[in-house]
């Protein structure tokens, strides 16, 4: 234990070994980057090709979403909170919901909560697929051109992203989540359609394997770059794959069920090592692991309303007088959590305070231990396996 | 040579896709169907009447969560062709710059007069040209195929006993000023009906087990007889299964039109 607090007070440990630290060439890597996910600036302190020091510097994506949720009203929160985790909205909407509803003290139908579980796994796919064509390309020509495989998730990821659209309308920002369960109801041949969905993208993951993970080179590229040790990855609040490659078991789904993952087993893929590759192992088994889940619930969706409180009406609908809640869920980076203090607004129609636990954020703490003693080159790798998404990160 | 037996295993699975055809849709000469529920750019309707449906009850207004939509509301006048007094909005103006997409307004419309669109709009060289005026937002009915979604539908959809949550807001809600030039003369117009036959809101009406179960088991002959007989009972649930008829007797006309409208 005492290991991991020196580490955490001072996480440049290797910079003693120079002095002074003028001599070390500081390289802006970001915040234009193409690799930094977004819009996200590390300073590198070099010594040569290697890294001795990472400073990362957050925050250029800053919206004041929070703030601006204390002068929304609850139900106008939901298409808000969408743009945070632009990968993964579904499980923004379902995050604020499940909070907004634990502080109502609504049961959402247990129809709803199949399609929420429904539509979480499917977020998961798409998010995981994503990962897996821009960590290819933070690779870059050293798997045989990374954007093909690029390419190839993109296109697997359509397939999903067009089911949300048949059930919701939109592409992306669903808006579909409503308090008490959902605002959509599945359309009669949806089922079908997931399932042939399904059908292409079980067929793909393997070709995505023998380009990846079955690769000498990705091997090379990935193996023993990064290594996490899962307690300090716990001290310093890291969840989910990342988490889960460290050696942690621990997943929110079978943990603390929510939705309807009481009601199916989730078999939580971990491995060992914490490096790049495990990150990798990982994701690419959740991806099966979320195929099988989809396809389980699709044809047992309950008859029955999904909504299990009055639909929206009017803007101060609403009313939470007091109350404090902290509701988590597993959303593809981790641990998403809302923590609301009710009692906002005129009428308390509005929450007082509105603060969003990201994973993302945790994750990224982790870069100044995991960058240390690397090349350049890796450091784009370790940052594309942690799968930051900046919208979430500065909210 | 272990890369290099890797690196040919890589080629043959790109050489596997190069086979595939081709997924990408060639977007502005090949147009992707669009699914019925896809929501881009919006329309106000002119309803079964011919007259326009909004009647400026500022509800989209105050719901819309970036502030894009502005109404002025117009007073109270005379409906040239029904001739009961309603709502106006003089001006309607939706800037699609700042639009999030969110569907509330449509949701919470209560005469089912926005609606989404499911083409969108085509790019302009200023950024006037995105900015719906009235006109633009009438003429959209009939240029643009147009979503599924209505407030009634999606209403319906979320809540299939809806007439039972619905008439307590409209009662004691605070949108009871904003409804009460649509709502009055149809309940009215609906009660008398009502009267008249009583099984009639019985069919119309999505679930009348709860709310009227005398009307619906008592056959279309019996019905004469049966406010008298039980005095004390009835007038609750005419009330109910009026206000019922309201929203459920405008919904199907309101669909039928637009389904026309589309080319």
């Amino acid at each position: 234990m005492s290991v991991v607090k020196a580490k955490r007070q001072n996480p440049h440990f290797r910079l003693d070994l120079y002095e002074p630290e003028a001599d070390l060439m500081v390289l802006n890597f970001g915040p234009q980057h193409p690799s930094t996910h977004g819009v996200f600036r590390m300073q590198l302190h070099l010594d040569g090709e290697k890294i001795v020091k990472a400073v990362p510097d957050l925050g250029y994506l800053h919206r004041g979403v929070e703030k601006l949720c204390e002068r929304l009203t609850y139900v106008q929160i939901t298409p808000i909170v969408d743009k945070n985790d632009y990968v993964s909205p579904m499980h923004n909407e379902q995050a604020i919901n499940m909070a907004f509803e634990k502080l109502l003290g609504i049961e959402v139908p247990r129809r709803a909560r199949y399609l929420r579980t429904i539509f979480a796994e499917l977020q998961r796919m798409a998010s995981h697929l994503l990962w897996l064509g821009t960590f290819a390309l933070d690779l870059g020509g050293a798997i045989g051109g990374g954007a093909s495989v690029f390419l190839h998730c993109f296109r697997e990821r359509e397939l999903i992203l067009d089911l949300f659209e048949e059930v919701t309308g939109a592409r992306f920002h669903y808006n579909t989540h409503t308090i008490g369960g959902n605002r959509h109801d599945i359309t009669p041949g949806w089922a079908q359609s997931v399932k042939s969905a399904l059908a292409v993208i079980e067929s793909r993951i393997p070709e995505y394997e023998s380009i990846t993970l079955s690769n000498g080179i990705f091997f090379e590229r990935t193996k023993g770059i990064g290594v996490l040790d899962g307690e300090l990855a716990l001290e310093l609040g890291i969840t989910g794959p990342i988490l889960r490659a460290s050696g942690v078991d621990h997943d929110l789904r079978r943990d603390a069920p929510y939705h309807a993952y009481d009601e199916i087993e989730v078999k939580v893929a971990s491995a060992e090592g914490g490096d790049c590759w495990a990150r990798s192992v990982v994701r690419l088994a959740e991806l099966r692991e979320s195929l099988r889940i989809v396809r389980a619930l699709v044809d047992a969706v309950p008859e029955g309303p999904i909504c299990g409180y009055k639909p929206i009406k009017l803007v101060g609908q609403v009313k939470i007088p007091s109350g404090q809640v902290y509701s988590a869920m597993e959303s593809s980076r981790g641990e998403l959590g809302t923590y609301v203090i009710a009692g906002g607004g005129e009428g308390n129609v509005s929450p007082y305070r509105l603060k969003i636990r990201p994973p993302s954020f945790h994750a990224l703490s982790a870069l100044p231990y995991l960058l240390p003693g690397h090349m350049v080159a890796d450091a784009v790798v370790i940052l594309g396996s942690l799968d930051p998404i900046m919208g979430e990160v500065d909210r | 040579m272990g890369h290099f037996i890797d690196s040919i295993r890589a080629m043959g699975t790109t050489l596997r896709n190069f086979l595939r055809p081709p997924v990408t849709v060639e977007y502005p000469t090949v147009i992707r169907p669009r699914p019925e529920r896809h929501r881009v750019s919006f329309a106000l309707l002119i309803d079964e009447t011919g007259d326009e449906a909004c009647i400026g009850c500022l509800a989209c207004e105050r719901i819309c969560p970036s502030q894009v939509i502005a109404i002025k509301q117009a007073p109270k006048r005379e409906s040239k062709v029904t001739g009961k007094k309603r709502g106006y909005a003089d001006d309607f103006t939706l800037d699609l710059e700042a639009c999030i997409f969110c569907e509330l307004c449509v949701q919470v419309c209560p005469t089912d007069a926005i609606v989404m669109c499911r083409e969108p709009e085509v790019p302009g060289f200023c950024r006037e040209d995105l900015v719906l005026t009235m006109d633009k937002l009438y003429a959209n009915q009939k240029d643009k195929a147009l979503s599924w979604g209505t407030a009634g539908k999606l209403l319906e959809m979320q809540d299939p006993a809806r007439g039972k949550a619905e008439a307590k807001p409209a009662e004691g809600g605070e949108d009871k000023s904003a409804e009460a030039g649509a709502e009055k003369p149809k309940a009215k117009a609906g009660k008398a009906k009502a009267a008249k036959s009583a099984p009639e809101p019985a069919k119309s009406a999505p679930e009348p087990a709860k709310s009227a179960p005398e009307p619906a088991v008592s056959a279309p002959g019996q019905s004469a007889a049966l406010p008298p007989a039980t005095d004390a009972k009835p007038p609750a649930p005419v009330e109910v299964a009026a206000k019922e008829v309201a929203p459920a007797s405008g919904l199907p006309q309101t669909a039928e039109t637009t389904t026309k409208e589309i080319p």
